[in-house]
């Protein structure tokens, strides 16, 4: 893989993480509200699939989808307004941090309620696949939403019809506080594909080269036609499932193993507190996922510490301008609500 | 012997106490094992009553409600947690299509003590798809019952006596009664399930409500009165079936109907209260009765357009204040 | 034996059939299975089926008519012909479209019902809306809302209705001739309720002949006017007497120091009562001068609440028409009396005084004339007190 490719990964990684802690932050100052599902330790598998997306690809996603918009296009300043429910957000206030969405990026959604990606990519597949277009669908689900009816009916009639979805389980174990073998009798979700006649492959999502290659190859295959794929990445969230969640059912062990071990990053995020770490403590931590890339790249001589820095402040001014740009939208009115419902009424007369 | 507790806490102690008391009863819903519920409404009971009486599902509403249906069938006790009702769309089957019609169609051979417990309602922020309350839903389906506890004294009572019915009864809570407080006197003889609760009694007009918005009507009632108006507020404590008697009775004196939901209007259960409400008492109405509802708009997630999208304090004053208009003019 | 034949079901949405033909006639003998009739459901033509073996019998229903389902429509007996005396097919159902005949009309049928209702049609009667609770209650009280006027938005409602309960009866004006309604002006709805809230004062009466001619000459001279002088000769009477300055309240006599006279004015519509203030005491030309004011006033239509409220004492003259020998007038409530003046005859003029009995008795009004008589006596003593 060429340089350009590996530092554009790891800006977006740290443009992730940044923005997350962010918006981590803004959440306890009271500007972002609601249920706030955050992303960071899963970067490589978003970052991973959607650099290897084409631009054609349409994306449906879940509640835990800000890393997944902004991969697609949409500005962080669009992102975060809509996290803070103003009205320049790419949902224009109405929406919120679960339903970011954005039709010309062909970022078709974040969806709240478990199991409604799976029908609706499948929808979108199939008509791509009635024009016959070389588009894919990346459908994102978590891995407990696998046992939901909508994931084995979806995945029958795309596989049946043979349509472009590419299947992607985020699968960070746990499904909120139930761990996955709790919930599933079979914990490799790959396997659940083979029921379904369709290729299927686990990866590590640890490592945001390897979600890169096999997100690469698997949506060359469905642009030829060859019907869905699912690929399963095996990740691990860092925090809570939400900002309500302190992730306590979780053995502190457990989370540490997780993380990079020479790195000082497990004595940073201590997710068992009920605050989290700030964002100066997390930035001089350096992460993980993020670290991995690191010293994948040094070791190619791609990366120094000086452009690291040079990185790392980047991102920090753009995440900066972001929430500058989010205070200073204006509030949607009930005139906008109203007018976004009654956005498809034409000009009939129904009465 | 009443002592002060959470909401949560009630429900808590209710299913504690029945879980004590009958083997049959078993709960079942995402995270109310080892986690202890989403609101905590199950903490503690994992580790008392173990696995096979605490499950912790998948995310399968339609399947675990289902189970619950099929336990129940043989008489077992299921408490099956939804953790928000939104996800209870998913479980409508379940819960319209077999829960109710499986002892009719069977010719009433079965019997059906299954419990839903969900909360509904707006929350904070939550946005569209997990602030909805669908009682209007719920409402339409012979051989549901439904109870809507707005206190914890009465989630106590009604949690108790839907474990211990033999019809499917649906317990509707509200995200943000879960962690308001009040007194609960567990020793205390519970009024029937269904029965409307009177919370104030006030000559110039009735407020009937349910839920989390008879706090809100509560705190009204007390503006309204700084203004010279007194409002009866009724707590309909149930949606169906619904304690007419209670409401006439008050109509009788007051001559004046506010409905008050936070659910949107359009066929719903104020509706329902008014259209009932009007059959039984029309000669005793003295003004058009009014409805007060969230707007016809799914919540935005936005927080100010949330607020403004259901019934508050204010709305409610307003509102009586026009009903009452004619009140002291001869 | 026989027993019928009914109109069957032949569809799940089949509520009534429509009767084709008769495939047999009465006396034909009948396979269980066999085709009796054709019939017209919502959905098809089909046959009636026999289900038992047997003999038709008559009568049959019309073809070419609609029947609701169990309905009968012919007989099926076991002997061929059948002596019992067959019931006609009973026109039972409600009205067909072929059997218009049958139907009793909805008319006759809300005519019937009529005379059940109420004999007052509260609702029909009112120009106006009222509340379902407002009708209730007229409903019951058996009180027409034709004569209860709305309340300020238009609508009559409860509280008017209880109210015209509590009124007294109203004169039944459908016994008499036509007639149509005049609404009230403000002025004529507060003289009205001012009278009727009298209706508790219990009052008697005590006439005197007054001797006006030196009153009269007095007013002349000086141009003061006659009502004027005879209010201040009652101030003046009024101060030897206190007790006809004082009001009857639950809570005791209410006693004024100050003497208030109002004297009784006819406007067009009405009737005003503006209040002349400290008709005792004041110099007789400054009550001149207030007087002129209150009548401008009333030409003007200008008369406030405080010039026509309070008074403690009032008189009323009629002397102006020659034809009134005499009257009483009613006391209003706050004050004590009031004296009515009929028109003068040879300069005599006879007043009546009427009294709150609950404050003054007959022989304190004897000697208030008394005094009045040597008052009038002597009109230079109004000027200067
Ligand atoms: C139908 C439905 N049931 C329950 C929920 C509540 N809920 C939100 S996220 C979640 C866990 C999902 O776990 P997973 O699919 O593994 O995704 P993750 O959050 O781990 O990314 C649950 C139960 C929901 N949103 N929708
Ligand atoms: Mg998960």
């Amino acid at each position: 893989m060429d340089r350009e490719t590996q530092l554009k990964l790891l800006k977006d990684m740290l443009l992730a993480r940044a923005f997350e802690e962010r918006a981590a932050e803004e959440y306890t100052k009271g500007n972002i509200a609601g249920f706030l599902h955050l992303y960071p330790g899963e970067e490589a598998v978003a970052v991973g699939v959607l650099n290897a997306a084409g631009p054609s690809d349409y994306v449906v996603s879940t509640y835990r989808e800000h890393v997944h918009a902004m991969l697609r296009g949409i500005s962080p300043d669009q992102v975060m307004a809509e996290l803070f429910g103003k009205k320049d957000g790419c949902s224009h206030g109405m929406g919120g941090s679960m339903h970011l969405f954005d039709r010309q990026k062909r970022f078709m959604g974040g969806y709240g309620i478990v199991g409604e990606t799976f029908p609706v990519a499948t929808g979108i597949a199939y008509s791509i696949a009635m024009k016959q277009q070389p588009e894919a669908v990346i459908c994102f689900f978590g891995d407990g939403a696998v046992n939901q009816g909508t994931f084995h009916e979806s995945l029958n009639m795309a596989a049946l019809w043979g349509l472009p979805v590419l299947f992607v389980c985020e699968n960070n174990h746990y499904q909120i506080g139930t761990e996955i073998h709790r919930h599933s009798a079979v914990a490799e979700v790959y396997k659940r594909a083979c029921g379904y006649r369709i290729p299927a492959r686990r990866i590590d999502g640890m490592n945001v080269l390897e979600v890169y290659e096999a997100t690469g190859q698997a949506l060359q295959q469905i642009y030829a036609g060859t019907g869905p794929q699912l690929l399963e990445f095996e990740t691990y969230r860092f925090r809570g499932h939400s900002m309500a969640d302190p992730g306590s059912y979780r053995p502190k062990v457990e989370v540490e193993a997780f993380k990079d071990q020479e790195d000082p990053v497990a004595i940073a995020i201590r997710e068992t507190l009920p605050c989290y770490p700030s964002a100066d403590e997390i930035s001089a931590a350096g992460p993980d996922v993020i670290n991995k890339l690191c010293s994948q790249m040094d070791n190619l001589g791609h990366l120094d510490n000086r452009q690291l820095e040079a990185l790392r402040s980047e991102v920090a001014q753009i995440v900066d301008d972001a929430v500058a740009f989010a205070l200073a939208s204006p509030e949607p009115t009930l005139e906008d609500a109203q007018a976004y419902l009654d956005c498809n009424r034409q000009q009939e007369v129904l009465i | 012997m009443a002592e002060e507790m959470f909401y949560w806490q009630a429900l808590n102690r209710a299913l504690y106490q029945q879980m004590e008391a009958d083997d049959s009863v078993f709960l079942l819903g995402e995270d109310v094992g080892l986690y202890g519920g989403s609101y905590r409404v199950s903490e503690g009971l994992y580790a008392r009553f173990g696995e096979w009486r605490v499950r912790d599902t998948p995310i399968s509403e339609g399947s675990f409600t289902g189970l619950g249906v099929g336990a129940a069938l043989l008489g077992s006790r299921p408490v099956v947690e939804i953790m928000t009702i939104n996800f209870a769309l998913l479980a409508l089957d379940a819960i319209i299509n077999m829960a109710t019609k499986i002892p009719f169609m069977s010719g009433g051979q079965f019997p059906m003590p299954l419990v839903v417990r969900t909360p509904g309602g707006v929350a904070k922020q939550l946005a569209a798809q997990h602030s909805q309350r669908l009682e209007q839903t719920l409402m339409n389906v012979p051989g549901l019952r439904i109870a809507v506890p707005a206190t914890p004294q009465d989630a106590w009572w009604q949690l108790n006596q839907a474990i211990r019915s033999d019809e499917p009864i649906i317990v509707l809570e509200h995200e943000l009664l879960y962690f308001s407080k009040g007194e609960v006197d567990t020793q205390v003889e519970a009024p029937p399930m269904h029965r409307a609760r009177v919370h104030r009694q006030g000559a110039d007009l009735t407020i009937v409500t349910y839920s989390r918005m008879l706090q809100v009507s509560l705190q009204a009632a007390e503006q309204l009165s700084a203004q010279g108006i007194e409002a009866t507020v009724i707590d309909l404590r149930s949606l169906r079936p619904i304690d007419w008697d209670s409401c006439v009775q008050s109509i009788e004196q007051t001559h004046r109907l506010l409905v008050v939901e936070e659910d949107s209007s359009f066929a719903g259960a104020g509706a329902e209260i008014i259209a009932g409400l009007s059959e039984r008492c029309f000669y005793l109405l003295d003004e058009p009765p009014k409805r007060l509802a969230a707007r016809e708009l799914p919540i935005a997630y936005n927080g100010t357009l949330e607020a403004m999208s259901i019934p508050r304090p204010a709305d409610i004053v307003a509102a009586a204040t026009d009903l009452c208009q004619t009140k002291d003019a001869i | 034996m026989k027993q019928p034949i009914t109109m069957p079901a032949l569809s799940d949405t089949m509520e009534t059939g429509h009767l084709h033909q008769w495939l047999k006639q009465p006396g034909d003998a009948i396979k269980k299975g066999q085709a009796i009739a054709e019939v017209e459901s919502d959905k098809a033509v089909m046959e009636i089926e026999a289900f038992a073996d047997g003999y038709l019998q008559g009568p049959l229903a019309a073809t070419d008519a609609d029947y609701k389902i169990g309905e009968t429509i012919a007989w099926l007996s076991d002997t061929a012909t059948d002596t019992e005396n067959n019931e006609a097919i009973p026109p039972a159902s409600e009205p067909q479209t072929a059997r218009p005949q049958t139907a009793p009309s909805t008319e006759t049928k809300t005519a019937e019902a009529a005379p059940l209702l109420p004999t007052v049609n509260a609702a029909a009667a009112s120009q106006h809306k009222s509340s379902p609770y407002a009708r209730g209650l007229a409903r019951d009280l058996g009180i027409s809302l034709e004569h209860i006027a709305p309340s300020a938005d238009g609508i009559i409602h409860g509280k008017q209705v209880l109210a015209a309960a509590l009124a007294p009866p109203q004169p039944d004006l459908k016994a008499g001739p036509p007639y149509r309604y005049k609404l009230l002006t403000p002025m004529h709805r507060a003289v009205a309720d001012n009278m009727s809230a009298t209706l508790q004062t219990p009052t008697f009466r005590v006439s005197s002949l007054l001797d006006l001619q030196p009153l009269q000459e007095y007013a002349k001279a000086n141009g003061f006017s006659l009502s004027l002088l005879l209010a201040r000769a009652c101030a003046l009477a009024i101060k030897k007497h206190p007790l006809f300055n004082a009001a009857y309240t639950d809570a005791g006599l209410a006693l004024r120091d100050r003497v208030d006279v109002s004297i009784a004015v006819d406007v067009p519509g009405g009737l005003l009562t503006p209040v002349l203030r400290d008709m005792a005491q004041k110099p007789l030309a400054d009550l001149s001068a207030d007087w002129q004011k209150l009548k401008q006033k009333i030409a003007r239509r200008r008369l406030q609440p405080e010039d026509y409220q309070g008074a403690t004492f009032y008189l009323s003259n009629l002397g102006t028409f020659p034809a009134v020998s005499r009257f009483d007038a009613i006391v209003p409530l706050g004050a004590c009396a009031i004296l009515a003046l009929g028109a003068a005859q040879k300069n005599q003029a006879e007043a009546t005084l009427s009294c709150d009995h609950r404050v003054v008795y007959g022989a304190e009004a004897g000697r208030f004339f008394s005094t009045l008589q040597n008052i009038i006596k002597q009109p230079e003593g109004l000027t200067d007190v």
